[in-house]
């Protein structure tokens, strides 16, 4: 373009001459253009020629087919979702809804604590620490607790004390117990941190697991901040018959409200030996 | 074309290339580069270790918490602070250098730059501690502590103040030379700080109304598909953010490096538009083995998506035409006898020779990931992490070395007295590259996952992986050593090099210089016009669909 004389003009940079705008118009014009049927090509095959390649073998309507392409119905253009029949029976109906969370990370209220005089002192100890073999609340995260409670109220978990304890109370107050028993034992929590002994065998299976048998370490979840489901409860300082006693259940398959089945699997593949070796392991006296 | 033999041909220079004398922000460069290659080189360390962890070889201090802090720790050095800190340093380089005028506003890129820093610290400190570890950053339900999205916020909000400050120098040239064409390097930068403004939106909105607020505990629930569909927003367009300062190199300072001139500056342009428009309305694809979007849209951002590929295509194309034009003009002849006829003793020619090369094999490799069904085959398997180092860590970053030894002798006003360590120090890092990523292709293709902290080889399924992992530790340890060569090369020159006057940068002139360009090509208000009409259509539907009919949410979890 040859040189000219700087014109001031109004559709072009400052300062371009005049010819420039219709190289300019030209421009934006063309551009726009490209860029809108490269967009035109996308939307057809995307929303109407792939789907309408596809519903044949879904048994679709086209109509059918391109709402589900575009997400206006649920479901695959490609693939006909089969209704379910059956029926869901999970192991637990505990639900972690914002409510109960609220409770549980409240920590120590005066409800709690007045329920938690009244019904669970008298076994599970003042601050839960108990001494026989009923399982010690010390040191537990709020959200263990609660999960066993709820548990027993809704029947996934039996026992002779605790259905009839848990059923008298509303989900509410269970998590007020929870949180308060959390709460005042936080002094115990020195109980995770307890360093372990135990054979080389059985410290290996709780540190790493055993691979060729697809069993995963205990450690991987059953300590504070490794990242396990948000109901596991603390192990280390728990009594060993306690453990001893729910492991087995769970291999037998009478205690069934652990989420995915993980316990039940991992307990049979334990022998009983290494079962009740692990419990005293845990327990943290050799 | 006249063959001319001799090493730095005299291009006539436009009437207004005087030499600018000394580079008046070279502080404001050096700082930036400086902060950006120290956590590079912090990051390559701790990816050698990574390897050494996922290898069968025993690791010390291997715990998969240890491990998950240390690809944090890389990941967030590598693609935060190096990238950022590296792009806005080199934006004030090319506003000064390109533009020959002084940088507007230093004081405000002096404020965005300890911003950044103050960031910077927030992020690692949170990431150190272990309060912050990829596994629950970004992808709510899971949430860090809220100092490290707050950092991370800082180092955003500095950009922004580095692309608009950006603007501003363009804008004033532009009032200061009506009609003429914005230089190229210049364009592009500011194109980059257009297309980053538009990036940033999607994560800003994930950052402000989900995350922060779940992690200080306002709200109890989050929204995970919306969460995870405005993150993809920013994350593919965020690579061509680091992407860009690679390309000004290829465009701007190869072609003149290698002695001749750049094949077409109109390619350039289009090609730097080309990236704002096709580089934001594609981030579903990352999210094709996700159920909350549906196959239309999908598929949609796949189109668009295979559309990226054109600018680079351009490029591949221009560039090698502009090396043709420098071998021949060095007396090169045949068909490939011009590429012998490069002089490839200059580290730029030499970088961006290797970075096509893995351009090649990375770009291959990031068409399949893209294609919606073959991306099922490899999902989340260490062929993406190939994918994404042969391109970030190798076509990238090879040039921001080229580029820092370009910069280098205009910040510390001295030559360096020999280029054999610079290219042994690109050589390395090409082998070592190669070296590692090429068994990770062929273990993802074996199913071999990303992010995983350890393997069990005893396990007879995936034992085969095991020399292959040991393959790409040696091609780590590689690039440690070039990477450490790479900060010795640049701390030495600030000593011992010849010194010299000039800060002058010799930016490639176009075999045909541009008189005036169209509008369109001189500026960003049809693209960003554009880039909104593709946005809604891309974007639109998959983003409403989350407030038209709201899924169930997740509880959120936040760190005790």
């Amino acid at each position: 373009m040859a040189e000219k004389p700087v014109i001031p003009e109004e559709e072009s940079p400052a300062g371009a001459p005049a010819e420039q705008a219709a190289v300019d118009r030209r421009w934006r014009l063309y551009a726009s253009a490209t860029v809108g049927m490269a967009l035109m090509v996308a939307i057809i095959l995307g929303l109407l020629l792939i789907p309408a390649g596809q519903r044949a073998n879904a048994g679709l309507s086209l109509y059918e087919a391109i709402c589900r392409a575009v997400g206006l119905t649920p479901g695959s253009p490609a693939q006909a979702q089969p209704v379910s029949t059956a029926v869901s029976l999970p192991v637990s109906q505990v639900s972690w809804d914002p409510e109960i969370m609220k409770i549980l990370e409240g920590g120590n209220t005066q409800r709690g604590a007045q329920l938690a005089a009244r019904t669970c002192a008298a076994c599970h100890g003042e601050k839960g620490l108990s001494q026989t073999n009923i399982p010690s609340l010390a040191g537990q995260s709020p959200y263990a607790i609660y999960k066993q409670l709820h548990d027993y109220r809704t029947d996934a978990r039996a026992h002779p004390q605790m259905t009839g304890v848990a059923k008298g109370l509303a989900p509410a107050d269970l998590a007020a117990v929870a949180a308060y028993f959390a709460e005042a034992s936080k002094e115990y929590t020195a109980i995770g941190g307890r360093d372990l002994l135990g054979e080389e065998n059985i410290e290996k299976l709780a540190r790493e697991g055993d691979s060729r048998r697809r069993i995963p370490a205990c450690l991987s979840c059953h300590l504070n901040g490794v990242g396990g489901p948000i109901e596991t409860p603390v192990i280390i300082g728990q009594n060993r018959e306690y453990m001893i006693a729910q492991l087995n259940a769970y291999a037998d398959g009478t205690r069934k409200n652990d989420v995915y089945g993980r316990m039940r699997d991992i307990s049979q593949k334990l022998t009983p030996e290494e079962r009740a070796e692990l419990a005293r392991f845990f327990q943290g006296t050799l | 074309m006249a063959t001319v033999a001799e090493p730095f041909p005299v291009v006539p220079s436009a009437p207004s290339s005087s030499v600018t004398g000394e580079l008046q922000c070279r502080r404001l460069v050096a700082y930036h580069a400086w902060i950006a290659f120290a956590a590079f080189a912090v990051a390559c360390l701790l990816g050698v270790w990574q390897m050494w962890a996922r290898s069968p070889l025993d690791a010390p201090a291997l715990t998969a918490s240890n491990y998950f802090r240390s690809v944090t720790l890389h990941g967030v050095s590598m693609a935060f602070v190096l990238t950022t800190f590296f792009i806005m340093g080199f934006g004030y380089f090319v506003a000064e250098t390109a533009l020959r005028r002084p940088l507007p506003g230093q004081k405000f890129a002096w404020g965005a730059f300890w911003l950044g820093i103050a960031g910077v610290l927030m992020a690692a400190l949170s990431v150190i501690s272990g309060n912050a570890s990829v596994l629950y950053t970004f992808y709510p339900p899971l949430t860090a502590t809220v100092w490290y999205y707050l950092g991370l916020v800082l180092v955003v909000v500095a950009s922004w103040v580095w692309c608009l400050l950006m603007i501003v120098a363009m804008r004033s040239w532009k009032a200061a030379n009506p009609g003429k064409p914005v230089p190229l390097a210049m364009f592009a930068t500011v194109a980059n700080a257009v297309m980053w403004l538009w990036t940033t939106v999607g994560v800003a909105a994930e950052l402000l109304f989900q995350m922060i607020p779940a992690a200080l505990g306002w709200n109890g629930m989050v929204d995970v598909g919306l969460s995870r569909t405005l993150f993809s927003w920013t994350l593919h367009a965020i690579v061509y953010f680091w992407l860009f300062p690679s390309y000004i190199a290829f465009y701007t300072m190869a072609p003149r490096a290698a002695g001749g001139r750049l094949y077409s500056d109109t390619m350039g342009r289009l090609a730097f538009i080309l990236f704002i428009l096709y580089s934001l309305p594609v981030g579903l694809h990352h999210l094709f083995m996700d159920p909350e979007h549906s196959n239309g849209f999908k598929f949609i951002q796949m189109f668009l998506t295979a559309l990226v590929s054109v600018p680079t295509l351009l490029t591949i194309f221009t560039i090698t035409a502009s090396m043709e034009v420098a071998g021949r003009m060095r007396g090169g002849t045949g068909t490939l006898g011009w590429i012998r006829a490069l002089p490839w003793h200059r580290p730029m020619v030499l970088a961006t020779g290797l970075a096509f090369l893995m351009l090649f094999f990375g770009g291959g490799g990031g068409l399949i990931n893209m294609s919606y069904g073959m991306n099922a085959m490899v999902h989340n398997t260490s062929w993406v992490t190939a994918h994404f180092h042969l391109i970030f860590g190798g076509t990238v970053v090879i040039m921001y070395f080229a580029i820092a030894y370009a910069m280098w002798p205009a910040i510390t006003g001295r030559a360096f007295r020999s280029l054999r360590p610079l290219n042994l120090q690109l050589w390395l890092w090409f082998v070592g590259m190669m070296v590692m990523t090429l068994p990770w292709h062929y273990t993802g293709l074996q199913g071999q996952w990303r992010r995983v902290a350890a393997f069990d080889y005893s396990d007879p399924m995936i034992a085969s992986w095991g020399p292959w992992v040991i393959v790409s530790l040696v091609g780590g340890i590689i690039l440690a050593v070039s990477a450490l060569l790479f900060i010795y090369n640049l701390a030495t020159l600030h000593r011992s090099g010849i010194p010299q006057a000039t800060a002058e940068v010799p930016y490639a002139e176009a075999v045909h210089p541009p008189e005036r360009v169209p509008a369109s090509l001189n500026g960003f208000g049809l693209w960003n016009i554009l880039v909104a009409v593709l946005m809604v259509v891309a974007y639109g539907y998959p983003i409403a669909q989350f407030f038209i009919d709201p899924p169930p949410e997740a509880v959120i979890h936040r760190l005790n």
